[in-house]
């Protein structure tokens, strides 16, 4: 008997979605749409059942937009990261454990698999089958307390302890840009050291602080530790990596980069939203390319949603479920979001973040030294940078997404960006008069509290 | 019997705000520098009058700063900040320009604060996460080079390397007075406690140097004559507790007061405001990066990663300690959301126990609402060790 | 040879409730148990004045009386203070020799101890000042599901399902609770989750001090069945059943210790 708690997808739509394209993957094969209809209605809800609830308060569910091919594509290299990263570390591709919110470039032209801490809780997911959503969450919770018993239980970020040294998940390297957006992420690393796993590679990439883009001596100090960290990786790929293959995946992300500006710039410019917030939020991050493990599925979802959002742009087709002239939101802080859902209940959406956009959108120099452009590159992330020039990069893409408020968020014990929040929301209000709200996430899992909805809610209704 | 000069000592230290601020009447400015790695020969040899910003201990001022900065933040960081919005402390009111190091980012980050909200000039030095590796000394040689730019700027001088040596020399003979001094806290008999040559360290962030080195050497001369040889060594009714892990500050005397009211006798301790700065530090150039470098090279700061455990100078300089004073429990303090040590914790335990040191860790902030529930603990642990050491000696009789 | 009895008493004051046991010699003779008061003095005569009208007993019949909890440090009618770490060791050692970990839960405070064949601490963690896996926390929980703080531990055994609670402060999972209530979650189910929420953050203590058979749950907490099945999934152990009220562990040891310091300063032989 089906289990009617669970999401289907309308059987009539799969005509329509078996015509759209392949997944091309960075291996040379892909999945055709009739593969991907095959995964997501028939192995899916078998395999990953919580992915399909539909419980009201579930902050994570399946997009309801079932006509942009993305939102089934990009849930389904989601359910899909167990299966094809245990393929790609078998057939020898050392997969690395990075942070949120950098660039990728350099992991991916060494031969490995760059996953943030998100996908590497995605990984670690997809190895547990049949769970309920309930059932998924309490399994989460318990192996991330495993992490607070080993470090700290005012960790936020614990640098996948939990799934790799006692959750068995077999990460070759743990080697993110530390200092960057979060302060707990080199002390996460540094855990790493007492954990069982002693055979995990541990480096931190070290991304210097202040002014850091001005300084010469700062982007060669970076440059130097990308070299480091190519070199690393080859030695476990078994491979020599050459200058040449920085410059060529430089320009492959670039694309990425550049097609998901383009993406946000249509989305903005649109009178009714082209995408519900979920849907836009995975378009942008698919420029980053580091979100499914695996660059070339990114960019080709994202290419191909680029071609539907122009076209519904074009035609003033809005989304399905968003209100006519919603209420915009940009939120800003990092590693947590209000559910989008809740929010398009309420009559608004969420436009943009400054989390992530802040790479995804810094272009690389294709020309010169890779190293020393992609450090540059690197060290001017607005999201980086003194309060006042994130402030102002801030304002900039509030003005394009034509925000009407902002939402700061941030996780319980963090405490870079909790530090920043007012200093930013401060900037704004003054420079804009653009109204901002800032909140502290306590909750972790799939349900955020009342108590903070209704603040977000309160907030909504007040613009 | 007391020793006279920690006396003068005290009343030098209530005179020096109106002395600072005599000093800056006439013409003289104050830097104010907090960060484990701030290299404060440089400050010195420009001219500035260097003192540590360190202030803890005032509940009230962490929930000012909370305000500006979050309370997410550790206790510490929140207390500089709210002591800079009240602008009440008589060292703070007195500094013209403030040097910070990004050695903790949340250090790092109370330095944005502060410039943001109360229009402080701010110098930052940064500070390499891979400091072992040759790249990372290189970027903190050229980070002390700019650092040392930002202050001559300010100074309106240029850095006379003379004058460097001089402030080194000066230094060095503060360090190794300090080191003397200490070990007379810890031995048998002692005619100065822990918390009395732990009052005289940082006394010397408040100081002027010069002075305070006599002062120093005043120190010594009267603990020879009272003790000629101190010997270090574990005397039956004592239980001797070494302090590890966050910083205590000036004015935060909470968990010193505790360990004593319960028994316990502190030995020794590594924490950042205590004797672990002035150990090891070893200039061999004079220049800003040579006396930069000496410092990264110092035991480490705990908010700088060790990636190899078994290489961690840290846990060898607190092996070396612990065995050099003697000392037969170690309390790990740890303040509210001082990630660095808090985040090592279980891992120093661990660490520890292989040589089978008790580990009592205390987590806690500077308000007074946990202090029956760190009596308790800290009154156990004193138990703890003391029915051990009786144990031990029934056993050896 | 002396005819005469020797009694002695330990007076445990408890944020929430007072303990006192009398032994003679090698057996409880006599046990009190009353709700701490403000004044903890106060609380301490009762539970102790409780215990010596059970026994038939006065206070002059006492050879020695230790005093612990937290209000051990005003404690006027002991001979001596002692912390409930040492004594919930001794407690547990007296009456379970095999045991060499205890977990107790309070008022305000949960403990894990690490014991050793004499029932001296090896180690101990405590919780900060979290409130995860006390009394008070539980106190809370009953007034946001309207129920007896006894029945908390039945109710969560008659879960069918666990929800997940991912704060287990006191403040966070008040207002987590009210969510999920609000949105129609059963409150069994509820409660269940955040016994267990409360076992694995407890279980961290262990992750600091270890964990060696025998287990002993001591603590008011220890009477919460629901609370008992979670922490032994968390842990991963089985929890020896006690033989008196676990409430009363940390007095018993004080009791034990009376004993044997009396001896020590030659008050009987």
């Amino acid at each position: 008997m089906a289990n009617t708690d669970l999401y289907e997808y309308p059987p009539e739509l799969r005509e329509e979605f078996e015509a759209t394209e392949a997944i091309q993957f960075r291996d040379g094969s892909s999945a055709t749409a009739a593969d991907v209809w095959h995964f997501m209605t028939e192995i899916a809800p078998k395999r990953y059942p919580f992915a399909y609830t539909q419980k009201k308060y579930a902050g994570v569910r399946l997009s309801r937009d079932i006509h942009l091919p993305s939102a089934i594509k990009n849930h389904y290299l989601l359910l899909t990261m167990n299966d094809r990263i245990t393929k790609s570390r078998e057939n020898g591709a050392p997969v690395i454990f990075v942070q949120g919110g950098q660039s990728v470039d350099p992991y991916y032209a060494a031969g490995g698999i760059a996953l943030r801490p998100a996908s590497v809780g995605l990984w670690a997911r997809g190895r547990h089958e049949g769970l309920g959503l309930n059932e998924e969450v309490v399994r989460q919770h318990k192996q991330k307390e495993k992490a607070y018993h080993a470090i700290s239980f005012e960790a936020c970020q614990t640098a996948g302890y939990e799934n790799i040294q006692e959750g068995g998940l077999p990460i070759d390297m743990v080697a993110p840009f530390t200092c960057l957006r979060c302060s707990d992420i080199s002390y996460g690393v540094e855990a790493h050291r007492h954990g069982p796993n002693k055979a995990v590679k541990l480096m931190n990439i070290d991304y210097p602080m202040r002014h850091q883009a001005d300084k010469k001596w700062a982007v060669e100090y970076f440059a130097q530790n990308l070299r480091r960290l190519t070199n690393e990786i080859g030695k476990l790929a078994g491979r020599d990596v050459t200058d040449d293959d920085l410059s060529k995946e430089i320009r492959l992300h670039n694309e990425g980069r550049r097609l998901a500006i383009e993406t946000a710039e249509l989305w903005w410019s649109a009178d009714l939203p082209p995408t519900n917030g979920v849907d836009r939020r995975s378009l942008y991050q698919m420029g980053g390319m580091e979100v499914h493990g695996d660059p070339s599925a990114s960019l080709t979802v994202l290419r191909e949603s680029h071609a539907y959002i122009k076209e519904r742009v074009k035609k003033g087709i809005k989304a399905e479920g968003v209100v006519d002239k919603p209420i915009r939101l940009f939120v800003c802080g990092s590693c947590v979001f209000p559910n989008d859902f809740r929010i398009e209940e309420a009559g608004a959406i969420i436009v943009g973040q400054d989390n992530h956009w802040s790479d995804i959108s810094t272009l690389v120099e294709e020309d010169g030294d890779p190293y020393q452009n992609l450090a540059h590159a690197i060290l001017s992330y607005p999201y980086e940078q003194s309060v006042e020039l994130r402030a102002a990069w801030t304002i900039e893409q509030l003005k394009k997404s034509r925000a009407d408020g902002v939402l700061f968020l941030y996780q319980w014990g963090c405490n870079t960006q909790s530090a920043i929040a007012r200093m930013l929301c401060d900037t704004i209000k003054r420079d804009t008069g653009i109204p901002t709200m800032i909140i502290e996430q306590h909750e972790g899992g799939s349900e955020q509290s009342e108590q903070l909805l209704n603040r977000v809610n309160a907030f909504i209704e007040m613009l | 019997m007391p020793i006279k000069t920690l006396e003068v000592i005290r009343k030098r230290l209530e005179d020096r705000p109106a002395e600072l601020n005599k000093l800056r009447e006439n013409g003289q400015k104050v830097v104010g520098w907090t960060g484990y790695n701030v290299p404060e020969e440089i400050i010195h040899a420009l001219g500035f009058i260097p003192i540590r910003i360190a202030i803890g201990g005032d509940d009230r001022l962490v929930e000012v700063g909370g305000r500006y900065a979050s309370s997410k933040n550790c206790v510490f960081i929140r207390e500089i900040v709210g002591a800079f919005s009240e602008n009440e402390d008589p060292y703070i009111q007195q500094t013209d320009i403030l040097a910070f190091d990004a050695t903790c980012l949340q250090n790092f980050r109370a330095a944005e604060v502060i410039e943001y909200y109360f229009k402080k000039d701010v110098i930052v030095l940064g500070v390499p996460r891979n400091f072992y590796w040759e790249e990372g000394k290189e970027y903190f040689g050229k980070e002390a080079d700019e650092f040392t730019r930002l202050l001559e700027e300010r100074a309106g001088v240029s850095l006379d390397l003379t004058k460097l040596g001089e402030s080194v020399a000066l230094y060095n003979d503060i360090r190794k007075t300090l080191k003397s001094i200490y070990s007379f806290q810890a031995a048998k008999d002692n005619v100065i406690s822990w918390v009395e040559v732990f009052d005289l360290i940082q006394a010397g962030d408040l100081l002027d140097k010069k002075e305070y080195l006599a002062l120093l050497h005043q120190t010594l001369a009267e603990l020879q004559a009272l003790q000629h040889n101190p010997v270090i060594e574990v005397d039956g009714n004592d239980a001797r507790i070494f302090i590890s892990g966050s910083l205590i500050p000036r004015g935060d005397r909470k968990l010193i007061n505790i360990i004593t009211s319960v028994g316990g006798r502190i030995v020794g301790d590594d924490i950042w405001t205590g004797i672990l700065p002035h150990l090891d530090l070893d200039i061999k150039e004079i220049s800003p990066a040579g006396v930069a470098l000496a410092y990264l090279n110092r035991t480490p700061h705990a908010a700088l990663p060790y990636l190899d455990l078994e290489s961690d100078r840290r846990l060898k300089k607190l092996h070396e300690l612990l065995a050099e004073f003697k000392a037969q429990g170690v309390i790990y303090h740890t303040l509210r959301y001082c990630d660095p040590f808090t985040f090592k914790a279980k891992e120093t335990k661990d660490v520890l126990a292989k040589s089978a040191i008790p580990v009592l860790e205390i987590h806690t902030e500077y308000a007074g609402s946990d202090y029956e529930a760190l009596r308790t603990r800290l009154e156990a642990f004193v138990e703890m060790i003391k029915i051990k050491a009786e144990s031990a000696a029934e056993v050896t009789v | 040879m002396s005819l005469k009895r020797n009694f002695f008493a330990g007076v445990d004051v408890g944020s929430l409730a007072a303990k006192a046991v009398i032994l003679e010699d090698g057996k409880v003779f006599a046990t009190g148990l009353v709700p701490s008061g403000f004044d903890s003095v106060e609380s301490g005569l009762n539970a102790l004045n409780l215990a010596l009208e059970t026994a038939g007993l006065k206070k002059e019949d006492l050879t020695y009386i230790v005093g612990t909890g937290y209000g051990r440090v005003s404690a006027p009618y002991a001979n001596k203070a002692v912390t409930e770490i040492t004594c919930h060791a001794k407690g547990a050692n007296f009456l379970h020799p095999t045991v060499r970990t205890i977990i107790d839960m309070g008022g305000q405070d949960c403990k894990a101890i690490r014991i050793d064949e004499d029932g001296a601490v090896v180690d101990f963690a405590m919780n900060d000042k979290c409130a995860a896996g006390t009394g008070r926390f539980l106190e809370v929980m009953a007034g946001v599901f309207k129920v007896k703080l006894e029945d908390l531990g039945a109710l969560s055994l008659s879960a069918t399902e666990l929800v997940p609670m991912s704060s287990t402060c006191t403040v966070f999972a008040e207002s987590e609770t009210i969510s999920l209530v609000a949105r129609g979650e059963k409150p069994a189910n509820i409660l269940n989750g955040i016994h267990h929420a409360i076992a694995n953050r407890i279980s961290g203590l262990f992750a600091r001090v270890g964990i060696t058979s025998d287990v002993f749950f001591s603590g008011g907490v220890a009477k919460n069945n629901g609370m008992k099945t979670a922490i032994e999934e968390a842990l991963k152990v089985t929890i020896v059943k006690p033989e008196i009220d676990p409430q009363l562990i940390g007095a018993l040891g004080a009791a034990v210790l009376a004993r044997n310091f009396s001896k020590k300063e030659g008050l009987w032989s």
